[in-house]
């Protein structure tokens, strides 16, 4: 199982999202200059959303990864649903604040404006889909304030829609919409993934087809496209080890993708 | 960790399960097709059907008799003919005359009827061979029927002269009124016989024989001349030396 050819590929598609795998497409690339320069800007407030999958987090952390070597960032990646709690992280991780009681927002302001940094701090929020109302008021007089620079993220659905339209659509200077990923920027994720990592063996056994299946499955989402090209390379590595006749080694068996689809519950059966 | 052989089963669940309506439109599809081709078959079958019925119709003929109630299906032609020809070889019974359809054309009576009364004439009669009628008796007596439809019949040939100009109907006629002494009728129709056709020999001599019968010896003398040195006839020159034989005496 160690010298598996698959079992290599399987580990690439773990679903953790790690800066350093970072795949560069063209079209997540332009996102990312276009944040990146409105991140340098005296904007306030910078909303990235899109549908689950599409990349927010990663690109959130390439950011905060690329961001963190010339100025002051602090990435949220899980969120601080209390609000005091909240204030309180924010103080000590930027300000270098410790205290364990609750901090006010006043309070808050008053540390901001006595600490100088040559650059607005930026404070990247995950999921801030999942904040309350009364923190995203806080939130909004902090960088009203100019105290703070946020960047965060939502989730799109019709629900966290209509809180981006409350809390931030007014407020907001630069939102940046994530898209799903088409057929051929999924094939040019999987294949750049597969080859950064020295595997051609496996890259060249995925073809058009297969891919047409993969993107059909996981309607372009690299979350779950993650999932299932891991839960695939776990079958390969099986019939591998059990069954080696039964691999086709110049191209991924449409039967196999959609046996891990069934596996990773893309698919109902 | 993966249970392959229950992935491989639920996999084809779903094989099953994606392709079920894909077979169940071609089932549908199929069926329809079936479906169509047997209704325009049985379509086409009752036509048959019908079209034979429409033929089969006329072998059963049924006939109803007032006074008895009873049918009597007769198969036609045939058996028409078998039974007459019994008839005529038994004894004389008394038999039961049926009133039978008979095919509308076809003269019953007439050339029977005139036994006592040979007529060349009826050697002519455009008409199919004579039937024996069910009234004859096997003593072979003539019939004490006697229907004079002759007459009908050259009426109904003058019509038919008089629509078609067929000379052959002409020369008919001219004949038939020649032989019951209707010289002017003869005469007449004779002469039309000869105006749409001049080569009927037969023609011209009923013309000239029908013309002396009336009193014209010289002109049907001087028409035979003609004819004689137009077609060099015999049968011309021969009634024209009778003539003058005649007319010697």
């Amino acid at each position: 199982m160690e010298h598996s050819l698959f079992s290599k590929p399987k580990e690439l598609f773990i679903d953790i999202v790690n800066p350093r795998d970072y795949v560069q497409i063209d079209s997540v690339s332009h996102m990312y200059q276009n944040l990146k320069s409105s991140v340098q800007k005296p904007l306030k407030m910078i909303l990235l959303y899109g549908r689950p999958g599409t990349g927010k987090s990663m690109l959130l952390h390439k950011l905060h990864h690329d961001l963190s070597k010339h100025q002051k960032v602090f990435m949220v990646d899980i969120p601080i649903i209390d609000e005091n709690d909240f204030l309180r992280v924010l103080a000590q991780k930027i300000y270098g604040y410790v205290n364990r009681e609750a901090i006010t927002l006043t309070t808050f302001l008053e540390l901001a404006s006595a600490v100088n940094y040559p650059q607005t701090p930026i404070v990247l929020l995950d999921e801030a889909q999942l904040y309350s109302s009364a923190l995203m008021e806080k939130i909004r007089l902090i960088s009203d304030a100019r105290a703070l620079k946020f960047v965060i993220t939502l989730h799109k659905t019709d629900d966290e829609d209509i809180i981006a339209k409350e809390h931030f659509q007014t407020r907001i200077w630069e939102s940046i919409e994530l898209q799903n990923a088409s057929p051929e920027e999924l094939k040019i994720y999987i294949q750049k993934k597969l080859l950064k990592s020295n595997c051609f063996d496996v890259a060249n056994m995925i073809n058009d087809k297969n891919i047409k299946i993969i993107s059909r499955l996981t309607k372009g989402n690299y979350r779950d496209a993650n999932k299932l090209m891991f839960s695939l390379f776990s079958l390969y590595a099986w019939f591998e080890e059990h069954h080696p006749s039964k691999i086709n080694y110049n191209s991924l068996k449409p039967k196999y993708i959609e046996m891990a689809a069934i596996h990773t519950g893309l698919i109902h059966a | 960790m993966l249970n392959i052989p229950s992935l491989e089963r639920r996999w084809l669940k779903y094989k099953i399960k994606s392709y079920f309506p894909h077979i169940l439109f071609s089932l549908i599809i199929v069926t329809l097709m079936i479906a169509i081709t047997i209704f325009i078959n049985l379509k086409d079958f009752n036509k048959q059907a019908s079209s034979t019925l429409v033929k089969q119709k006329p072998t059963n003929i049924v006939i109803q008799t007032k006074d008895i109630n009873t049918e009597i299906i007769l198969e036609p032609s045939m058996q028409f003919i078998e039974t007459m020809t019994s008839t005529i070889n038994q004894t004389p019974t008394p038999s039961v005359s049926v009133p039978v359809a008979s095919p509308k054309k076809v003269p019953i009576i007439q050339k029977t009827i005139q036994i006592s009364n040979p007529v060349k004439m009826v050697q002519n009669v455009m008409t199919p061979p004579p039937l024996i009628s069910p009234t004859i008796k096997s003593n072979s007596q003539p019939s004490s029927i006697k229907r004079d439809t002759a007459a009908f019949d050259i009426h109904e040939i003058e019509d038919r002269f008089k629509n078609n100009s067929n000379p052959h109907l002409g020369l008919y006629i001219a004949r038939y009124h020649y032989d019951h002494g209707n010289y002017n009728e003869a005469y007449n129709y004779a002469l039309k016989t000869n105006t749409i056709n001049n080569t009927i020999e037969e023609s011209w001599l009923i013309f000239a024989k029908s013309m002396v019968k009336l009193g014209k010896t010289d002109q049907a003398k001087k028409t035979l001349q003609l004819y004689i040195t137009q077609s060099n006839s015999d049968a011309a020159r021969n009634l024209l030396d009778s003539f003058e034989k005649n007319e010697s005496k």
